[in-house]
């Protein structure tokens, strides 16, 4: 890590880089004439800027950790069913399959801690398929991702919600 | 054996009550029924086995074989890791005021029973040994060897939860089963699943649980609260349907030049936020209304009018920057972009800019429409150039 305050290539710089990009483009289209939007379309804007965060997230960390990878490969395969209906189904039948078949084997050793185990692979994306070491291990740069990820769209918000 | 461990001998009788030949569990549980140690095969292992697979204690039993391993290959050099030693001291204290009472710990080791028993004992007896002296020496490897695979494979169903640090230990077979490699497999998994929860238990807040299973449970809440975090601010960010109607703030913003300076500076590439809902009016009507608050905010005070701007999802540019932002975006997304005259505006000439893109989803083309501004009639030119709103 350098010593500057403003690492240019930290997580959060290159979060905060492709996040704001995804902003603009997703801002950009809406007409400030629209006065109060229909809650569908609130809801299609809120998605739209969740997976954006999600999406620039992920792709700031790459395909290094197995979380971010599978966060990346559901969102296309989210964006192809949109696209494509037919691929739709065929494409997750195939991920629940072969996320099925690794998942058995690495959770045998668990001790106690079964369940949490459990609720953890759940959360965290990609989680299904690992034991529990490299579930912990996932998880806790998750976390930190995730911090990260709040703290940029926390200030974000704040700067442009001025009162 | 016994010459050899003569020294360890006498320092566990001087802790120990000096009844030579009582076999291992009575000295351990002095005075308590050892209802889990009804075994009364006088093989010391097997005992010492039972005891800590029975003991479901909150510390890693797998630190216990840590233990071992730092307590014996020291080789006559006690005296280098008193530090170690003292843990290992107070972790068996913990371990076996868990197993059996206060008694026990104070009974912690004993003295030497027949050949095989020792090797248990003597393990015992040099974790003692550092309450005497704080050193220890080496006791007859194979000793240490039997011992400590006799412990390992006891822990090894035992519950383990998060340990102190422990050093990277050297895989040493032990007792019965030697070479198996599921056992040390197992410990070295315990050994690393325990590392990871140390780092996580730094990461998360409030991770002053000593449980494993507590701590997941903090993770996973936390991991909640950091999703759930998420998506509520991207819910903020759009205005939401409780939109956000930022009139004017008391709060004193930049001087009147500065803003438009920040503005026009910050214009081109603000980012501006949906603005809905606040005026109920229809598209045009919203517009001039716009205009006409922002026209009565800059009589007042400049630092207002930007902050309803801004809540607007709007800024202040000169109207050059903003023809050149318009120009340049009419070639990429070719926005649409309006000009609206406020009539009453304070400042020069300027331009309410917004800019909207042609319609997301639908194919329809965007239009430009245009509507000069047309310069103001108050004298306030304090604002040299044209100050326009735009939004990009």
């Amino acid at each position: 890590m350098d010593s500057q305050l403003l690492n240019p290539t930290s997580l959060k710089s290159r979060f905060t880089a492709r996040f704001l990009r995804a902003l603009t483009k997703i801002n950009a289209p809406n007409p400030i004439s629209s006065s109060s939007p229909t809650p569908r379309e609130i809801f299609q804007r809120y998605r739209r800027i969740k997976v954006a965060a999600d999406k620039s997230m992920a792709y700031s960390v790459r395909s290094r950790t197995t979380w971010s990878r599978a966060t990346l490969s559901r969102l296309r395969t989210r964006s192809r069913h949109r696209r494509l209906a037919s691929f739709g189904p065929r494409s997750s039948v195939t991920t629940a399959a072969v996320l099925k078949k690794t998942s058995s084997h690495g959770k045998e050793n668990e001790g106690g801690l079964g369940v949490q185990a459990g609720e953890l692979r759940e959360l965290v994306p990609g989680g299904e398929a690992m034991d529990l070491c490299n579930l912990l291990d996932e998880t806790a740069h998750y976390i930190k991702c995730l911090t990260t990820q709040v703290q940029v769209m926390k200030t974000i918000a704040n700067l442009y919600s001025l009162e | 054996m016994q010459p050899a461990c003569s020294r360890e001998m006498q320092a566990m009788d001087s802790l120990l009550n000096p009844t030579h030949h009582l076999p291992l569990q009575d000295l351990q549980i002095h005075g308590h029924p050892p209802p889990q140690f009804d075994n009364p095969t006088p093989s010391h292992d097997d005992f010492l086995e039972q005891m800590l697979s029975t003991a479901s204690f909150p510390l890693s039993s797998s630190s216990w074989s840590d233990i071992d391993d730092n307590a014996f290959p020291q080789g006559g050099d006690g005296g280098s890791n008193p530090f170690q030693a003292m843990k290992m001291m107070m972790m068996m204290q913990q371990q076996l005021l868990v197993a059996g009472g206060p008694s026990a710990a104070a009974t912690g080791g004993t003295h030497q029973g027949g050949g095989e028993g020792s090797n248990s004992i003597t393990s015992m007896q040099a974790l003692f040994n550092g309450f005497g002296d704080g050193s220890f020496s080496h006791p007859q490897p194979s000793f240490g060897a039997d011992s400590k695979t006799d412990i390992n494979q006891s822990q090894g169903p035992a519950a383990t939860t998060a340990a102190p640090e422990k050093p990277k230990q050297k895989v040493r077979a032990r007792r019965g089963q030697a070479t198996d490699p599921h056992s040390i497999a197992e410990r070295l998994r315990r050994v690393r699943i325990a590392e990871r929860m140390k780092a996580l238990q730094e990461l998360v807040p409030n991770a002053n649980k000593t449980d494993k299973a507590s701590m997941l449970d903090e993770i996973i809440d936390y991991v909640k609260f950091l999703q759930l975090q998420v998506k509520v601010l991207s819910m903020s960010r759009l205005g939401g349907a409780a939109a956000v109607a930022p009139l004017v703030a008391d709060m004193p913003s930049e001087g009147g030049g500065d803003c438009v300076q920040t503005s026009a500076n910050g214009g081109g590439v603000s980012l501006p936020r949906n603005s809905n809902g606040d005026q109920p009016s229809s598209a045009n009507d919203s517009l001039t209304v716009t205009e006409h608050q922002v026209a009565k905010l800059m009589e007042e005070d400049m630092g207002s009018a930007m902050q309803y701007l801004q809540g607007k999802g709007l800024c202040l540019m000169p109207i050059s920057l903003a023809t050149a932002i318009s120009t340049a975006n009419s070639h990429s997304r070719s926005p649409m972009i309006n000009h609206v005259n406020p009539n009453n505006g304070a400042n020069g000439n300027h331009l309410l800019l917004q800019s909207s893109g042609g319609g997301g989803d639908g194919p329809s083309s965007p239009s430009m429409s245009v509507l000069t501004v047309q310069s103001a009639t108050l004298g306030n030119g304090g604002v040299d150039g044209a100050a326009s709103v735009s939004k990009p």
